[in-house]
């Protein structure tokens, strides 16, 4: 009997050459989306190896050379993008891919493709993503506004509910007319998006990249879900097809463009963060002055000499029998890493802050649920950034306590001295392991909960309208 | 077998619009409800149809309560509309074969359900075109063709032939009489005297809730049919008289 009902109206829908047209639109714009992205999935992988081949190549090739000179060299850290990033690229755009590790600074991130971008790209950004959030419910309220109201209009309703068919086979084959149509639409693109994963599979160091695909999978089907219900529900309510529209559409606006906009602003106005400018002060200041303000850097080089005069039983740092200049630097990086701790970590809080009002916010508008996870599982997100950046954060510390090691073998205020060649091999390579499904799941408890929610109680509101259901 | 008891509704008006209806309609017997507009006809069908619950009494089809039984009654009853109306994207037969598999009769194959368009003489050439250009008197037999595929045991028609050309009428009264031949029972509201005449066997005349009149059509011309119409719409409402059947 469902099937019977849902093969009804996809025959309809399929008739219908408005559904055509749309249909095959939304398929181009999803393909189109999903091959751009994918293309530059490949390029930027491409070129992340060629940089960090580069980077590596550069490092080992210094010669003899002084080791703090060398921390200040640098080396660049990538951070390798996932596939399913292609699909949904979220903030990737906003926090860069790279950063450079040297000594005394922890480096804001760099090439932030958004930066370059004039103001009209926040608006015309095609992706996968934004096809599936903000697109494909569209077509969800215009396949299914009529699903009960244009009977109504038409009359067939009042045949059908004399027919003795339940009310909830009725619910259920629409909903399923829907969803068959929905994944004539999908098919083709999901199709195109497992054969890319399955061509990246192993060169991404994503391994669980098929896990997270499925997933992102099931998000968009709740979310869809979601939408099939509530516009089943209102369709059966709604006095005409043209009510039931103007609800829907309405309802789209609030999700897609009026509560992501209006989250983000309350969220920024909840937990404000500091412009660059005042993080860089703030930072400078508390590594000059101290973070307490009583024990200023000149005082942390005096107590430092002291002590380490003291521990070798000499007068002058020059009998010392290492190089107190290596010492002090490493003092310098110590008390450095702490005040970058405290602000990074305050500072990331803060964006982890706003993240959760944008979850929650998902209590009234589905998209910022599905959004949220779909980044999440994608890897483009702000946790997963953080993830990398402590990740490149830790590797920059253990490459400046390398070099101050090697400081140590050399001549005290000779800031000419060098060590040989081969030195630099001792210094690990960065290697990046992107954190696994378990944990990305872990900060996005709310997102799930919401857009499990979403789903039941549209569904049980589908339900309910259909009980209800008057024949005219 | 369609049964009303004391069936009455009322939707919060001074007079309610279906006041203790008592009828019983065997199978073979073709009931029509005459009256004007506002009479209580649809709304018995409607209550028949368990489209709204009456405010008090019952109404049977078969011996099952429609209240308690909504589907199972349904599934007795054919229903049609002063309008039938169909799925324009879909053929004739498509529209046929969806309504009656909704109604439980989804074994039919192509031929038969072409067989059912014979039987209310619709072309085959018309029934595999989509109803976007049916007329209505093709839509009412489709109408009847979904009747006859359902199997029902009983009909409940609102005004069906109002609208059509008398030819069109006269071929729809034949078919009733078809379905009333071969033991279904029919309850008929209608405005056309005359179609009662020729294609019921029991005629009842309402007026503001209330069932006046009942008489068989065997014992009246057309013109005692209209007399007794025009009598019991001039007369007050007997009230609470019990029925009478008039005999001539």
């Amino acid at each position: 009997m469902i099937t019977r009902i849902a093969r009804k109206e996809f025959t309809e829908m399929v008739r219908d050459g408005r559904f055509r047209v749309a249909a095959a639109l939304v398929m181009a714009l999803l393909v189109a989306a999903l091959a751009a992205g994918w293309k530059h999935h490949v390029d930027s992988t491409a070129q992340r190896l060629t940089a960090e081949r580069i980077t590596r190549a550069q490092w080992l090739n210094q010669g003899a050379r002084n080791p703090h000179s060398a921390a200040h060299y640098g080396v660049w850290a990538f951070r390798p993008q996932s596939p399913l990033a292609s699909i949904d690229p979220g903030i990737e755009k906003y926090v860069g891919t790279a950063v450079w590790l040297e000594a005394h600074r922890q480096n804001e991130f760099r090439y932030k493709p958004a930066s370059d971008a004039t103001a009209a790209a926040r608006f015309g950004e095609l992706t996968a993503a934004v096809v599936l959030q903000l697109l494909l419910p569209l077509v969800i309220v215009l396949l299914s506004f009529g699903a009960f109201a244009a009977e109504r209009d038409n009359g067939t309703l009042r045949q059908l509910l004399s027919l003795g068919v339940s009310r909830s086979d009725l619910a259920l084959g629409k909903a399923l007319g829907v969803a068959s149509a929905l994944a004539v639409l999908l098919v083709p693109a999901t199709a195109l998006g497992i054969a890319a994963l399955a061509l990246s599979a192993g060169t991404s160091g994503w391994g669980d990249g098929p896990l997270r695909l499925w997933l992102m999978g099931l998000g968009y089907l709740l979310y869809f879900g979601a939408f099939v219900g509530l516009s089943i529900a209102v369709s059966a309510r709604a006095r005409s097809a043209q009510l039931a529209l103007v609800v829907l559409v309405g309802f789209w606006i609030v999700n897609g463009l009026v509560a992501p906009r209006a989250v983000a602003d309350l969220a920024r106005g909840a937990f404000p963060g500091p412009s660059s400018f005042a993080f860089t002060q703030a930072v400078r200041e508390d590594i000059t002055r101290g973070a307490d303000g009583h024990n200023s850097s000149d005082k942390r080089l005096d107590d430092l000499k002291a002590a380490v005069l003291k521990k070798y039983g000499v007068k002058r740092v020059e009998d010392l029998p290492v190089n107190f200049d290596a010492l002090s630097l490493q003092a310098g990086e110590d008390y450095g890493n702490t005040v970058y701790d405290k602000h990074y970590t305050r500072l990331w809080d803060t964006y982890r802050n706003q993240n959760a009002v944008h979850q929650w916010g998902a209590a009234v508008a589905p998209l910022l649920a599905v959004r949220s996870l779909s980044m999440g599982l994608a890897g483009s997100d702000f946790e997963q950034h953080r993830h990398f950046a402590t990740a490149a954060e830790n590797h920059r510390r253990l490459i400046n306590r390398i070099a101050n090691e090697e400081m140590l073998k050399t001549e005290y205020n000779n800031w000419n001295d060098e060590v040989p060649a081969e030195t630099w091999a001792k210094f690990p390579e960065f290697r990046y392991g992107p954190p696994g499904v378990d944990w990305v799941l872990g900060q996005y408890l709310p997102s799930i909960g919401l857009m499990l929610a979403w789903c039941v109680l549209a569904t049980a509101a589908a339900y309910w309208a259909t009980g209800r259901l008057r024949p005219s | 077998m369609l049964e009303a008891i004391d069936l009455t509704k009322n939707y919060g008006t001074p007079v309610p619009s279906l006041d203790q209806l008592n009828l019983r309609i065997e199978p073979g017997e073709v009931f029509c409800l005459l009256g004007p507009n506002g009479a209580g006809k649809t709304t018995t069908i409607s209550l028949f149809l368990g489209f709204s619950a009456p405010t008090a009494g019952i109404a049977r089809i078969g011996s099952l309560d429609v209240q308690t039984h909504p589907l199972e009654t349904k599934r007795l009853v054919a229903y049609i509309p002063e309008q039938v109306m169909l799925y324009r994207n879909l053929t004739g037969l498509e529209n046929l074969e969806y309504f009656s598999a909704l109604a439980g009769q989804d074994r039919y194959g192509k031929e038969e359900l072409l067989g059912f368009f014979d039987g209310v003489g619709l072309s085959r050439e018309a029934a595999l075109r989509r109803v976007g250009t049916y007329s209505k008197g093709m839509r009412q037999k489709v109408g009847i063709a979904m009747a006859v595929a359902k199997r029902a045991t009983a009909l409940l028609l609102d005004e069906p032939t109002s609208g059509l050309d008398p030819k069109a009428s006269n071929e729809f009264s034949q078919l009733l009489l078809r379905l009333s031949g071969a033991g279904v029972a029919v309850l008929m509201a209608t405005h056309d005297l005359f179609r009662a005449k020729e294609a019921g066997t029991r005629v009842g005349i309402m007026k503001a809730g209330r069932l006046l009149t009942t008489a068989r059509t065997a014992d009246l011309t057309h013109a005692d049919l209209e007399r007794l119409y025009l009598e019991s719409m001039a007369a007050g409402i007997p009230d609470g008289s019990p029925l009478e059947e008039v005999a001539l």
